[in-house]
């Protein structure tokens, strides 16, 4: 991991909105392959980083390349970089007017001018590794929260990203429907994906992260591996926050 | 399973309700008598009976209006093809964050919709007229559609915000850019939202186009006039007008209901 080019490099990045700081000088680089998992308490800014990587949210300062491109520049190719970045919402975003199947292959036929057939048959594998290849022809409308939200990973994963980034997945769903979403993304992890989440699953970034990060107030207090998290947490914000979270 | 999914708010359908026009049946509605199959039926009912009490004064009648029914009917259907490209055209660049073109389309509209239509439709015709020799049938499709065009555009404007942003995030994550997003993404939900609005507007521009009776053109209601003018039977004619109308207004109204029908097999189980 040492030798490796880190994949996400963000340096000194800023947001503000008014006075208030979303983002306050954070630095952070993602290495191929690794998951890093970002927690911290609501409005610390933890989705403004996730989104301002594929820049669905623009920063004020600081840099930020992916794979190498600059996301901020101006003459960003900025739709080519976001093809390479996978991104699962809160709030599954799913096209209710298109049948999963098409969801999965929309993008694909479109941007990739890949064929229909070929598509499809991808996307019938990707449905199958989620295990909800039975519903690939019915409308988002009709399946559960936790099915929808698998379904969006597939989607994400239909254009074979680089990097998967997730804003708080399991957060619009309940318990038992979120094991099935954590599962497809330990088993996202066990194959290699570079994979950014933010969450409040503890027992997901303990079996996966390889680092975790907390942020509070727009910056990052404390970087570490899980085992460092969970038994000697140092800053006191995350020492309280660990506390109430477990 | 966990079929019990909360229920979404973002995917609960939006209803925009406007009340010119005509109101469209729910397509959901399993009765047979309806306001609009008494509508529907009263006029035919009464259109007959008068007919067959009466044939020496309604038959000339109701053989004298079809000629008119035709010349309606084109001027509603040109007028109608011209207006949903525009009023999506329109809608867009209210929405436009590039603020000529958004101005220069609120303008638009605000200077439509400060003018009434017959006012603008003597307006459109003689100002033509005097550049160039128009028929009075397509001086009264240009109107209409400048007029509709402003008001269609207002739906489309709803329809489109109506959309969550997620959608619109979700799309560009996937890497398509502003124009396929809203061509793929965005636009065929909206229409789906609009569509009874659009269908309203539809039936609110059939009903005036019996104002361009005024431009010599030979519609419906001019028809009828011409007639009366001549028979003298002036509330037999109108009599028949007024049914006419609303036969045609109920039957728009049914099929608008039917298309929101098809169109919305993906928002329920």
């Amino acid at each position: 991991m040492t030798v490796a080019k880190p994949i996400i490099s963000m340096r000194g990045v800023s947001k503000f909105f008014g006075q208030m700081a979303a983002l306050n000088n954070v630095s952070l680089d993602v290495y191929p392959g690794e998951k890093v998992v970002i927690i911290g308490p609501s409005g610390s800014g933890k989705s403004t980083l996730l989104r301002s990587i594929n820049r669905l949210e623009s920063v004020d300062y600081g840099s930020i390349f992916v794979d190498g491109y600059d996301v901020r520049a101006e003459n960003a190719k900025i739709n080519a970089i976001r093809e390479e970045l996978g991104m699962v919402f809160q709030s599954f975003n799913l096209f209710p007017h298109m049948t999963v199947l098409r969801n999965l292959t929309l993008a694909p036929v479109k941007l990739r001018k890949t064929p229909k057939a070929e598509a499809d048959a991808q996307a019938m594998k990707l449905l199958s590794k989620v295990d909800i290849r039975d519903k690939a022809h019915m409308y988002p409308a009709m399946l559960s929260g936790g099915q929808q939200q698998r379904v969006a990973i597939a989607r994400a994963l239909a254009m074979n990203p680089k990097i998967m980034l997730f804003d708080e997945p399991t957060s619009a769903l309940d318990p038992e429907t979120t094991g099935e979403v954590l599962d497809v993304m330990v088993t996202l992890a066990k194959e290699g994906m570079t994979m950014v989440v933010v969450t409040h699953e503890m027992g997901f970034a303990r079996e996966v992260a390889d680092r975790m990060v907390f942020m509070d107030q727009g910056e990052i207090l404390e970087e570490g591996t899980p085992g460092h998290f969970f038994t000697s947490p140092q800053h006191p914000r995350l020492k309280k926050f660990m506390q109430q979270i477990l | 399973m966990d079929n019990a999914a909360m229920p979404d708010p973002e995917n609960v359908p939006v209803r925009i309700e406007v009340t010119d026009g005509a109101s469209i049946p729910d397509p959901k509605d399993p009765r047979i008598i309806t306001a609009w199959s008494i509508s529907l039926f009263g006029a035919i009912l009464t259109l007959v009976l008068l007919c067959f009490c009466i044939p020496d004064r309604y038959v000339p009648i109701v053989k004298k209006l079809p000629e008119g029914i035709w010349i309606t009917f084109q001027v509603t259907v040109f007028s109608i093809i011209f207006t949903i490209p525009l009023g999506c055209m329109v809608g867009l660049g209210r929405l436009s964050r590039f603020r000529p073109l958004n101005l220069l389309v609120s303008t638009y509209v605000e200077v439509i919709r400060g003018i009434p239509l017959l006012v603008q439709l003597f307006y459109i015709y003689y100002g033509m007229s005097k550049l160039l020799n128009v028929p009075a049938k397509v001086a009264a499709v240009v109107s209409l559609t400048f007029c509709y065009g402003a008001y269609m555009g207002e739906v489309f404007r709803a329809g489109i915000s109506a959309i969550p942003k997620g959608q619109t995030e979700a799309a560009r994550s996937l890497g398509f850019n502003r124009v396929q997003t809203m061509w793929y993404i965005i636009l065929p939900q909206a229409w789906r939202t609009i569509l009874p609005p659009v269908g309203n507007e539809c039936i609110a521009l059939l009903k005036d186009t019996s104002l361009i009776s005024i431009l010599a053109v030979p519609d419906l209601l001019r028809v009828a006039r011409e007639h009366a003018s001549t028979s003298f039977h002036y509330f037999e004619t109108y009599t028949v007008v007024a049914i006419f109308f609303l036969i045609i207004t109920l039957i728009l109204s049914k099929c608008v209901s039917i298309m929101e029908l098809r169109l919305s097999h993906y928002d329920r189980r």
